[in-house]
């Protein structure tokens, strides 16, 4: 190994261990676990500030509050203290209900959105926050990012593939170069149509820099400078002949790690095992289909290294397939976490059809491996062309899976989808008399179990007799489903094996019995997910 | 036929035959009585709790209600509770600051498919809101089972759509 070939090695690992070790818990998408005010509470007068905690630490992007009148007030001033985020109110607020509309950015670059419902001295009317999807942000979102797999993947392979295995053939170079282009160009435009999908905020913002701010600052911003570090190493790699292996291997090795510092796979958990997976299945691909272009074309064109290359690729593409299979069954397993997934969510449906595709590419792939590469290597004219068309359909393939892989930026893995459902449904019912925290876990249909939690008018405690939860859906006609609740000795009251069968806002009532002639009934509603 | 009319039909019937819309529920024969009288309070069970026969019917005394003194029943033991009432009131004379505030019948066995009585009388004193309902909350066991007539209606007009209402009577001016 050459000494330029060993610091080549060393920058590209010390790359990738950066990328590996970069501080970054996240699990999933942040959940909000608890605010102050509490959603659906009633307050008596208006807070200093609001508090939102998260199941992990976020970046907040939006805050704004919906006021009775129907005005929105921004608010703009919020510090992160550990994994909650406190915002300072600006102002006194009218009594009435409101509407905290919080969007922040988890760890794993994605925006996650919700909103609390309070009301200062008594509640009133208030206008529903709606939250839109921008079909123009997303597609053109969902086209950068295949332009950037395409830059990553066939522009760096590319160049990786003529300098190190087409022994000086030069075919394909216009392709790879073109290629490289469109990445450089796409992964800035990803980054602000990502601001611009983490903000929801419409096309024409893109003009604003918050919107570039805001996209930097999601996980994301590292993938896009990482990936134009290798895209301009891989250009160079091609431009100057002399350096072109130790860019290129570079490059690839950038390739690699753009895709481990964000997305869905490399935010799973453990991350000492998501992170290199992701790496070495990005690699993998870069190599792969990188090298299709240039050895095709020399394949179709019969150069004279046609022969040497495709020996080169072929000798090496088999312990690649395995490493490209195999990282990706890893990530897989951990992002589906259960088979039914695969047709239950849109994750699932996405990888269902990249695997259909793979089956394809991966028939052809074994089919030119062990029916024409001999013929072709050995000089056969007719077997070479017909392993370029072969090579060709297997690019069309590749881009494909390009465009599937793109379109999981839109859909969460069930791996966090399940963490998301098992989120408790959380009510809040005051009355002048007692106040009760109702808890159902998990929070949507199916078997759950509900915890109760009560204070008196004075938020002391509440010492009841007896509680009974009764749930009921007049809009459904489901008539009220009655349970006594048992103590289980920690200060709540629980009821277990309760079915709730479905989704949708459900009338809780908590009756409670203060003493022997004495009842108290707190009454609200409580949404279960579907 | 117009709303107004059935309410005006039923009401004259149910005036006319003497029973109560909510006859399933345990309640008072006399639904009203005027402030600052005796009152005698017949307390008119016609079932058990889920089918089991009723074995201990507990009255609550409400406040402003004094004087209290329930009238013995052949197999049923009584038990009063008496605490201090919340102010004193005048009664012939006298001021009265404390008297029963819990009558209990306890020990009998009333089956589900019999109807039974369980009778007081106290005194309902002149200060008592006049045209608003005095509650009576009953709690009725039976065996290991309760039922507790115990809601008490925020308004006269919706005692029909509580589950458990506490038998009540209607607040009259003093003669």
């Amino acid at each position: 190994m050459s000494p330029v070939q060993a610091l080549c090695w060393l920058l590209a690992s010390l790359l990738l261990s950066a990328v590996i070790l970069a501080p970054n818990p996240a699990a999933a998408h942040a959940a909000l676990i608890k605010a102050e005010p509490a959603d659906g509470t009633v307050i008596a007068t208006s807070p200093s500030a609001f508090s939102l905690t998260f199941s992990e630490p976020v970046s907040p992007l939006v805050l704004t509050l919906l006021q009775p009148d129907g005005s929105s007030l921004a608010l703009t001033s919020s510090r992160l203290d550990s994994q909650t985020v406190v915002i300072a109110n600006p102002q006194p607020l009218a009594s009435g209900t409101h509407v905290l509309s919080w969007r922040v950015v988890s760890e794993d670059g994605h925006p996650v959105a919700g909103s609390l419902l309070f009301s200062v001295g008594a509640p009133s009317a208030a206008p529903q926050p709606a939250e839109p999807v921008d079909w123009l942000v997303r597609s053109l979102l969902w086209s950068a990012k295949v332009a950037l797999y395409i830059g990553l993947f066939l522009g760096i392979g590319g160049a990786f593939a003529i300098a190190w295995l087409a022994k000086g053939g030069r075919e394909g170079q216009r392709f790879v170069v073109a290629a490289l282009l469109a990445g450089l160009l796409a992964a800035p435009a990803s980054l602000g149509l990502q601001g611009l999908d983490a903000l929801g905020a419409r096309l024409h913002g893109i003009v604003l820099p918050a919107v570039w701010e805001t996209g930097f600052a999601t996980s994301f911003g590292w993938t896009v400078l990482v990936a134009l570090a290798a895209l301009a190493a891989a250009l160079l790699g091609l431009v100057l002949p002399r350096l072109g292996r130790p860019l290129t291997l570079l490059a690839l090795a950038g390739a690699g790690a753009a895709l481990a510092a964000s997305g869905h796979a490399s935010a799973a958990d453990p991350q000492w095992l998501t992170r290199p997976m992701v790496f070495l299945h990005g690699v993998a691909i870069a190599f792969w289909a990188g090298a299709l272009v240039p050895l095709g074309l020399a394949l179709w064109r019969k150069t004279s290294m046609a022969g040497i290359f495709l020996r080169r690729f072929s000798r090496s593409v088999l312990p690649v397939f395995a490493i490209l299979v195999g990282a990706g069954v890893v990530l897989a397993v951990i992002q589906v976490e259960k088979p039914s997934a695969l047709i239950d969510t849109a994750y699932g449906r996405l990888l269902v059809a990249k695997l259909a595709l793979l089956a394809v590419l991966f028939a052809l792939a074994a089919f030119n491996r062990w029916r024409l590469t001999a013929p072709a290597g050995s000089g056969d004219a007719p077997a070479r062309t017909r392993l370029a068309r072969s090579i060709s359909v297997e690019i069309l393939l590749a881009v494909l899976i390009f465009g599937v892989a793109a379109g999981w930026r839109f859909t969460p893995p069930p791996r966090a989808l399940a963490i998301a459902a098992a989120q408790p449904a959380i009510a809040h019912f005051h009355t002048p008399q007692a106040m009760a925290e109702l808890t159902i876990t998990p929070g949507h249909t199916g078997e759950v179990a509900a915890s109760i939690l009560m204070f008196d008018g004075d938020f002391g405690p509440l010492d009841a007799k007896e509680v009974t939860l009764v749930l009921s859906k007049p809009d459904s006609g489901i008539e009220p489903l009655k349970r006594p609740a048992t103590k289980p000795g920690d200060g709540t009251w629980r009821v277990d094996n309760l079915v709730i069968p479905i989704a949708g806002s459900w009338n809780a009532r908590i009756d409670i019995l203060v003493s022997d002639f004495e009842m108290t009934k707190v009454e609200g509603p409580i949404d279960i997910r579907p | 036929m117009s709303n107004l009319v059935i309410r005006l039909v039923s009401f004259g019937a149910l005036t006319l035959f003497g029973c109560a819309a909510a006859s399933a529920h345990i309640t008072l024969e006399t639904q009203e009585a005027a402030v600052g009288s005796t009152y005698k309070a017949v307390l008119r069970v016609p079932h058990g709790c889920e089918g089991a026969a009723t074995n201990v019917v507990r009255i609550k005394i409400p406040e402003g209600f004094i004087s209290v003194k329930p009238m013995p029943k052949a197999g049923w033991k009584i038990e009063t509770v008496k605490g201090k009432y919340a102010q004193s009131y005048e009664y012939y004379g006298e001021q009265v600051s404390e008297g029963v505030q819990e009558v209990a019948w306890s020990g009998g066995e009333l089956p589900d498919e019999f109807y039974d009585e369980f009778v007081l009388r106290g005194f309902l004193t002149a200060g008592l809101p006049v045209g608003e309902t005095l509650s009576f909350p009953v709690v009725q066991e039976c065996g290991d089972k309760a039922e507790r007539w115990i809601e008490i209606p925020k308004a006269s007009a919706d005692a029909d759509s509580l589950e458990f209402p506490a038998p009540g009577i209607k607040l009259l001016p003093k003669k």
